[in-house]
């Protein structure tokens, strides 16, 4: 599959009459975007604000950030199967927005963390302090269950983010990519010296806020299967979940999967990027060891030479990731695997659930209780209510100078299981 | 910024005494010089700090002197009342090492100094004490010099002014078991497609976090005639007479004890205790029969269910005490339960 | 393996009252740590575990809630499964306790959620 990434800078994002992209800056007519988020009639109202690198700005509790695209040619269109009509994605040519992107947030539960800081040490560890944020912030309408609430702010995000992405369709990027895999067959020929490597991601997949689609599909329920790495540039994973924001992957990491894109650097260099496998997170302890059974058994018949596994979330994924390692370097296809740490607050505890010999090559995005002091900001998009409620924070949460002591959890994306920062530990 | 005041502990083979002939040199104390690899530990403090004395001692005389060694040395230091105190780097001689390793601890523990120390990766000193202080990974010999002294001196500054210290990646010193943050140049993506081009390629590479390595042991076959066999009893629970005769120590111990229970029946409030730190010995001392099970085993023996009870049971406390040490203890005591016929052992922990 | 008929253990009234009347539910008074320990107990019985007890995100001693599935029957002690609740119990003790502080509200969220966690193995469950 080919797919031509062409890359739009924003430079600035600024409210205006009418919505258009001009000069790189985004003019936001906020009536037609809050008409976009209020289309479900489960949102009472929306607040639509924007955050800029280096402002004195808190956003939380986020719940999602998306990159906005629009598919200019091939079939489909963004999000399949959730905001365009399932087709297959991953062809063609798409325009991304560079440089910033639609923040959900809204308290879905009374614990819900998820801090992005514009500035300060904050701003330091979430990478969405770099990103000029379009924030919007649902209310429900009274006596809405949560599940629904979340669905309502989910699709909202998506239909926002569409939105700004379609006044891209007629521009010109500043910038194209292009991204093409072979067939297996193409492949074997095309590269016969080349070592044969697949990205294995692991999809969180539980419950309520602990749950990513596949073009649509409740990823609990899918069998692992394989995906053109382009296709998530399309959209054909999203994010429901953001328990644990730290370590959860927002809809942006999807799109902008660094795995993904750092394999294609390689592709036809030093290894042959043969295709992206994807699995999922259950509960149920059988499903893991299906899950992690079939991820080998593809490995193997892919005839790979070595796979890149990544993991999304806290505790028992753990144990999915170690499944998945131990039996796919059982099928002699080397492995290097991409967590994260809760080592505790002082460092000294054992940083994982599971662990295993085979787990001999590993990358961490750094230790998650680690803690960190968040001054006060000038301003505060969404809400600090229940900022003492969330993982990694206490009732001394919130200092007398307005502070907040928190541990790296909180803060969106900060330790990515993906290897989307630069944050490690050793 | 005054300067920090350091204390240098070498070995007589650094301090140009000689070789192995003088490795039973008695413990020095040289106020005011400055000796060997000190030189070379001065140039790299610039004007952050410098040797206010340096002590020497033979390897054989630390080793075989313990207890006297570490008092004196430990007796100079405090006199010295330096910044910070420096032992080594002592590469991959085994007792430089390991003297290095128990005097660095000795002073950080015992004086609330901050210490540091290098050697080799593969030093029987490294294992023992690399969690219980800085210790800068060197080279193998000697050679290895320069670049020991380049890690060591600027992370001696940083521990002498209470500064933070960053990771082991970053500061050079042995990964010690705490994790600790920092940024990387690349992203994390990038470093896993480097590390496993590095895989494929058969080259090697370094892991980010090393899974935990479990010293896994096969059991045993069952022992098929238990009404005849010999049992004996070993602890890490720190099970000792009342009184702990033998002085061993709360945590990280140095040895093991071995003590006879013939005819004892029941260990008592009176007559047992526990030396382990680290959990609440209540219980232990109440009845440490809980942790060391003598009563059941008579009981046992008298039903006939076992052959017999060994008249000796070894004990340790296992709170902190390295893995290697603990292994040469049961190295040691092993040989004796086989010698003494004994068909099986009970291991009981805390 | 018979894995045919499942028990739920849990500390979640939620979860008690959803599956009171067609599952077979042990809902016991305990926290987080202790209901962890309750299965230990039961996994060194002879039960089998069926759901990973750190389910979901929500870290323990965020959440006081927890809810996980066991085999009926008991069999031979299953190594893994000791395993995976021992780790489970040791990752308790890196978090700080926080569960005395929360409102009504907010522990009924987290009921909430600890019952979608676990809704989310039953139709695995309930399939074998």
């Amino acid at each position: 599959m080919r797919l031509e990434m062409g890359h739009i800078y924003i430079k600035d994002i600024q409210f205006a009459a009418e919505s258009k992209i001009e000069d790189g800056i985004l003019y936001v007519s906020e009536e037609a975007v809050k008409a976009v988020a209020l289309e479900d009639e489960k949102i009472k109202s929306v607040s639509f604000d924007i955050a800029k690198p280096g402002e004195s700005v808190r956003i939380t509790p986020v719940k999602d950030v998306i990159e906005p695209r629009v598919k200019v040619e091939g079939r489909g269109g963004i999000f399949p199967g959730v905001i365009s009509k399932v087709d297959t994605v991953g062809e063609g040519k798409t325009y991304a927005l560079k440089g910033m992107a639609v923040v959900t947030a809204g308290k879905i539960v009374g614990f819900q963390e998820g801090i992005i800081d514009m500035t300060g040490p904050g701003a330091d560890y979430t990478p969405f302090s770099k990103t000029l944020n379009l924030v919007m912030v649902c209310e429900p309408i009274d006596g809405i269950k949560q599940h629904e609430y979340e669905k309502a702010v989910r699709f909202a995000g998506f239909r926002v983010a569409t939105y700004i992405g379609e006044l891209a369709r007629e521009l010109t990027p500043d910038e194209t990519k292009v991204y093409e895999t072979c067939t297996i067959k193409e492949g074997m020929e095309k590269y016969p010296d080349l070592p044969r490597v697949a990205y294995v991601q692991m999809l969180q997949s539980q419950g309520l806020l602990h749950d990513t689609y596949v073009y649509g599909v409740d990823a609990k329920k899918i069998v692992p299967t394989i995906l053109s790495p382009t296709e998530i540039m399309d959209g054909a994973i999203v994010s429901g979940n953001c328990v644990s924001a730290c370590d959860k992957n927002p809809t942006y990491v999807h799109l902008n999967n660094p795995v993904v894109h750092d394999l294609f650097e390689q592709h036809g260099k030093t290894l042959n990027f043969v295709c992206q496998i994807i699995t999922n997170e259950n509960v149920y302890l059988a499903d893991k060891q299906r899950s992690s059974d079939w991820t080998a058994k593809l490995c193997k018949m892919l005839d790979l030479d070595g796979v890149i596994v990544s993991q999304e979330g806290f505790g028992n994924p753990d144990t999915d990731l170690i499944m998945n390692c131990k039996k796919i370097e059982a099928e002699g296809v080397k492995t290097v695997i991409i967590t994260d740490e809760y080592a505790g607050r002082d460092g000294k505890s054992q940083s994982l659930a599971d662990a295993d010999q085979a787990a001999d090559a590993v990358v961490t995005g750094g230790n998650a209780n680690q803690v960190v002091i968040l001054p006060k900001l000038d301003k505060v998009i969404g809400t600090l209510d229940y900022v003492t409620k969330i993982a990694g924070a206490s009732e001394e949460t919130l200092r007398e100078d307005g502070s907040l002591e928190v541990e790296l959890q909180v803060l969106t994306g900060a330790t990515n299981e993906t290897g989307f920062n630069k944050l490690s530990a050793r | 910024m005054a300067k920090l005041k350091v204390v240098h502990y070498i070995n007589q083979f650094f301090a140009q005494i000689g070789g192995e002939e003088k490795a039973d040199y008695p413990v020095e104390l040289r106020v005011g010089e400055v000796v060997g690899p000190g030189l070379a530990m001065t140039q790299n403090f610039k004007d952050d700090a410098e040797i206010v004395a340096t002590i020497i001692c033979g390897d054989s005389y630390f080793n075989e002197n313990l207890e006297t060694a570490k008092a004196q040395i430990l007796e100079m230091v405090k006199e010295q009342a330096p910044d910070i105190f420096i032992a080594g780097p002592a590469f991959n001689a085994g007792r430089y090492g390991v003297a290095c390793g128990t005097i660095a601890a000795a002073v950080q523990e015992e004086l609330g100094i901050p210490s540091l120390t290098g050697m080799y990766v593969e030093n029987p000193g490294a294992d023992m004490f690399k969690n219980q202080v800085y210790m800068v990974s060197t080279k193998n010999s000697a050679a290895g010099m320069r670049d020991a002294v380049k890690k060591m001196a600027p992370l001696a500054v940083k521990l002498g002014r209470g500064e933070k210290i960053g990771s082991s990646a970053e500061e050079g010193y042995m990964p010690n078991g705490v994790r600790v943050n920092f940024f990387e140049a690349e992203r994390g993506s990038q470093r896993a497609v480097k590390m496993l081009i590095k895989k494929l390629a058969g080259k090697p590479y370094v892991t980010e976090f090393p899974m935990p390595d479990f010293d896994r042991v096969d059991p045993n076959p069952a022992v098929k005639d238990l009404a005849h066999a010999k049992i004996a009893l070993v602890t890490s629970g720190g099970i000792v007479p009342k009184g702990n005769p033998d002085h061993i120590e709360s945590s990280s111990a140095s040895h093991y004890g071995e003590y006879d229970i013939t005819g004892v029946m029941d260990l008592t409030e009176d007559t047992y205790e526990t030396a382990h730190g680290g959990y609440d010995p209540v219980y232990a001392n109440e009845d440490a029969d809980r942790v060391l099970p003598v009563d059941v085993l008579r009981d046992m023996e008298k039903e006939g269910i076992i052959g017999e009870l060994h008249h000796l049971f070894y004990t340790t406390t296992g709170n902190g005490t390295a893995v290697a040490s603990a292994k040469a203890f049961a190295d040691e005591f092993s040989k004796k339960l086989v010698a003494d016929g004994v068909d099986a052992v009970i291991l009981t922990s805390t | 393996m018979n894995r045919g008929k499942y028990t739920v253990l849990t500390n979640n009234p939620l979860v008690f009252d959803k599956l009171e009347k067609t599952h077979e539910v042990i809902y016991l008074e305990t926290t987080y740590e202790g209901l962890l320990r309750e299965v230990r107990d039961r996994i060194h019985e002879g039960h089998l575990l069926l759901t990973h007890p750190l389910s979901g995100s929500v870290k323990p001693n965020e959440t006081p809630y927890k809810s996980v599935l066991i085999s009926t029957e008991k069999e031979e002690v299953d190594a893994s499964s000791i395993a995976i609740i021992e780790n489970a119990i040791n990752s308790c003790h890196k978090f700080q306790d926080k569960t005395g502080t929360y409102g009504e509200k907010v522990l009924e969220d987290f009921q909430l959620i600890d019952w979608t966690l676990l809704e989310s193995g039953l139709p695995s469950a309930d399939f074998w």
